[in-house]
């Protein structure tokens, strides 16, 4: 079944007449894990922002969960996640997780049920009560991917949600997710700068191309599931993390 | 040896021997200008003796004494500068909200905004006297006139200030525009509405006692004036100016007690160190 | 690209509109009626105007008093302030807690300061012109000076992180770290400084008058006719005020674009 439809998609920004996409065409599966992978300025991100309704294409269709993206959005059907963890600092890590549900009006005592579930899952219950400053990184953006989780969409939207982190923290956090979406069949967008990333945890590999934006290459990534951190040592990892890069030669 | 070091070394200790050394210079000057004036007291006197002024009940006009006819002056301005200063505060937020909320409102405001702060406005608190006609009224509307600007160019930089992604993030809520408002923009607004508060908090201590010396019917200004002239000791006048030196701080610091009342988690700032990822997985 | 000119077009149609809106009520007295006065108090436009023509002489020897020492204040202010802040700067223990001292005296009231620094220089001349002029001076001075020394030496201590490192590394001394580094970095701060210090000089200047032995000056004026209920007389010289208000401003805000330019971003 397909979850999310972009069809023909163009994005010219009217600002400085930039084409920031082209005629993109893709079609994601429900439960699958893809990746928009590609460099700076290559619309990967404005492809995203389309998906979620942030952004209106100026050409082409999008469908997400069965309607328009703008349904989608206001049904709630997708959670998301930014670059960075864009927690408030006025609101404890709690606080902050439950606030996607407060704007739901969905009542304190599921709140706070709910928000105990992701507080397990994503292994801060001991920082319940700490605010956003009192965290590291990595724990910030753990907070970020629970409050995108805590709405129970169907979709998850991530945009280079571990580029800030550093390597350790970061193949930590690809672990977790991995084992998040494994638990919860979410279909998940996941927004990316680094190949091997994108390999690691995808299902499919969306190779994008800068100048005019647009999708140049699909790559399936057919590695076993699940996949424990040492299969980047293996040389069917090594040989499609290659094959992802020579894609790119190919533009 | 060591504890010594931390005395010297606290920020407490460097405060404290600044403020002696101002008395210092000050006490010095008062002693030479002794020897060389006929009446000291006029041009600067001992701090001692201002004391000794605060504590004396010697009356010094109508049955009062210097200190009684300095506190009822006070609470007369001071009343007013505190009702201006919460008018002008509540108006600059409420522009500050309609002019984020409208972008005709924003671009009619926008530019005036930016001429009143560079129009001397407490240079025409003589003409919003003769204006309003009552001492008292003035005095409310100048306060008021001057902590309206701090209030609202601040607020209104504190509203625009959401990074990006949070307004995507309630987007992507589908949030209405009143959640949006109560959730993100006006908490996210509130250190900006503080810093203007605090500037404008002793502007509108200033600009009451300023109105006063316009009209010789009490408050702080008006008996300013007098001692200055001789109408009474001029020791009222040297209360009156150590007395408005402190309200004019204690008012900056009200602002700064209130911004940690209404922003706690300002003050939570370093409870914890910041926690390692080792910890979190126990 | 229609789209921005549009909007370009619309911040500037719609204040004026609104300032059209304003002279209209004004010069029909509709102002008067919501405001609960008369055209005594509150003269029409057009006869404030016909004071600004007929007292050229007279409004120019007051606006070249209240400049004199607005000006001359300003520079001497920003020069010891910043002096101030250099040496705070040197001397960081010493230098953040005096400066500390120093950020009291911006709440105490100018109403407070002025007649005390009047007192202290009744000795300074036998001429009172001049005697007042050094008061008002002082008074400017000062003000400005407790502004500038706060502003600049965040300007002299905040720097980037590792910028500091990087000199050493070259192992430069004390004195080149500032002049390579915390002088260009203070720059900006210097100019956010004075987008308040400015209107303040002009308000502490007339303010001063008020209390000046000798009577002269913008402020004094506007006092002296609204005493005498000369409300059109007060009003031109309000008029004149905001005038120097606004030029001073624009003054500033030409200088920092010529000299902030692309090296500076505020």
């Amino acid at each position: 079944m397909v979850e999310i439809s972009v069809n023909d998609v163009g994005m010219v920004y009217s600002r400085n007449e930039t084409v920031a996409l082209e005629g993109v065409t893709l079609d994601v599966e429900k439960g699958e894990f893809i990746s928009l992978l590609g460099p700076s300025g290559c619309g990967k991100t404005t492809l995203l922002r389309i998906i979620a309704n942030l952004l209106e294409p100026t050409s082409g269709t999008v469908t997400v969960a069965g309607g328009t993206p703008e349904q989608a959005r206001k049904n709630r059907k997708y959670g998301i996640v930014f670059q960075r963890p864009v927690l408030q600092s006025w609101r404890t890590v709690r606080k902050n997780i439950e606030l996607p549900l407060e704007i739901m009006h969905v009542p304190p005592e599921e709140r706070r049920a709910r928000s105990d579930a992701m507080l397990k899952m994503i292994r801060l219950r001991n920082f319940v009560d700490a605010y956003p400053d009192e965290l590291s990184g990595g724990m910030q953006q753990r907070v970020g991917i629970a409050r995108a989780l805590v709405i129970e969409p169907e979709i998850l939207l991530m945009d280079e949600p571990f580029s800030a982190l550093d390597e350790f923290t970061r193949e930590r956090l690809q672990g977790d997710l991995l084992s998040i979406w494994q638990e919860s069949k979410k279909t998940i967008v996941f927004v990316t700068h680094n190949i091997a990333e994108a390999v690691y945890l995808s299902d499919r590999v969306c190779v994008f191309s800068p100048r005019p934006g647009r999708l140049s290459a699909v790559v399936d990534v057919k590695l076993p599931r699940p996949r424990p951190p040492e299969i980047r040592d293996t040389a069917e990892f090594v040989e499609y993390v290659a094959r992802v890069r020579g894609s790119f030669e190919g533009i | 040896m060591g504890r010594l070091r931390r005395l010297t070394d606290s920020n407490l200790f460097v405060t404290i021997v600044w403020i002696a050394a101002l008395v210092c210079v000050w006490e010095i000057a008062a002693s030479y200008i002794e020897t060389v004036k006929r009446t000291p007291e006029n041009v600067l006197p001992h701090l001692w003796q201002i004391g000794q002024s605060v504590v004396s009940t010697k009356p010094v006009a109508g049955g009062q004494t210097a200190l009684q006819i300095v506190l009822t002056a006070a609470a007369a301005t001071l009343s007013r500068a505190g009702l201006g200063f919460v008018i002008g505060a509540g108006l600059g937020f409420v522009l500050a909200l309609l002019m984020k909320l409208s972008g005709i409102v924003e671009k009619i405001a926008f530019p005036y905004l930016m001429i009143i702060q560079m129009i001397p406005i407490l240079g025409m608190a003589p003409i919003v006297l003769g204006i309003t006609g009552d001492i008292g009224v003035s005095r409310v509307a100048i306060a008021a006139i001057l902590t309206f600007y701090p209030v609202a160019a601040n607020t209104l930089a504190g509203l625009k200030s959401t990074e990006p992604e949070k307004d995507s993030l309630f987007r992507s809520y589908a949030a209405t525009l009143p959640q949006t408002y109560v959730k993100l923009y006006i908490p996210v607004a509130l250190p900006y509405l503080f810093t203007g508060l605090k500037i404008a908090a002793p502007l509108a201590v200033t600009a009451s006692i300023l109105v006063d010396t316009l009209q010789g019917d009490g408050g702080l200004g008006c008996m300013l004036s007098q001692s200055l002239k001789h109408a009474m000791s001029i020791f009222v006048f040297w209360q009156i100016v150590f007395l408005s030196a402190i309200v004019g701080v204690l008012s900056l610091n009200a602002m700064v007690w209130l911004e940690r009342l209404v922003l706690p988690n300002e003050r939570r700032k370093g409870k914890w160190n910041k926690a390692s990822e080792a910890e979190s997985a126990a | 690209m229609e789209q921005s000119l549009r909007s370009r077009i619309g911040s500037v149609a719609l204040p004026a509109l609104f300032a059209v809106l304003l002279l209209f009520l004004w010069q029909t007295q509709l102002l008067h009626r919501m405001l609960g006065t008369d055209t005594f108090v509150l003269p029409l436009p057009r006869h404030i105007a016909q004071i600004l023509v007929d007292n050229p002489v007279k409004i120019a020897e007051n606006l070249r008093a209240t400049c004199s020492v607005m000006f001359s204040g300003l520079a001497i202010g920003c020069l010891l302030g910043y002096g101030i802040s250099v040496a705070a700067a040197l001397f960081p223990k010493w230098g953040s807690g005096g400066l500390r001292v120093i950020g009291a005296f911006n709440a105490v009231p100018i109403v407070a300061l002025a007649p005390v620094v009047i007192n202290l220089t009744r000795d300074a001349s036998d001429d009172v012109e001049v005697r007042s002029t050094i008061a008002k001076t002082i008074v400017v001075a000062l003000l400005c000076a407790v502004a500038m020394s706060i502003g600049a030496y965040r300007g002299l201590t905040d720097l980037q992180p590792f910028a500091e490192d990087l000199l050493k590394s070259y192992a430069a001394d004390r004195k080149t770290v500032f002049l390579k580094l915390r002088l260009p970095n203070s720059v900006p701060h210097i100019f956010i400084a004075l987008r308040v210090i400015v209107p303040t000089s002009v308000i502490s200047a007339l303010i001063t008058e008020y209390f000046a032995e000798h009577v002269i000056g913008i402020g004094r004026m506007i006092r002296d006719n609204i005493t005498l209920a000369q409300y059109a007389t007060a009003w031109a010289y309000i008029v004149v005020a905001c005038a120097l208000g606004i030029a001073s401003y624009a003054v500033l805000m030409l200088a920092q674009r010529l000299i902030c330019g692309r090296r500076w971003r505020i």
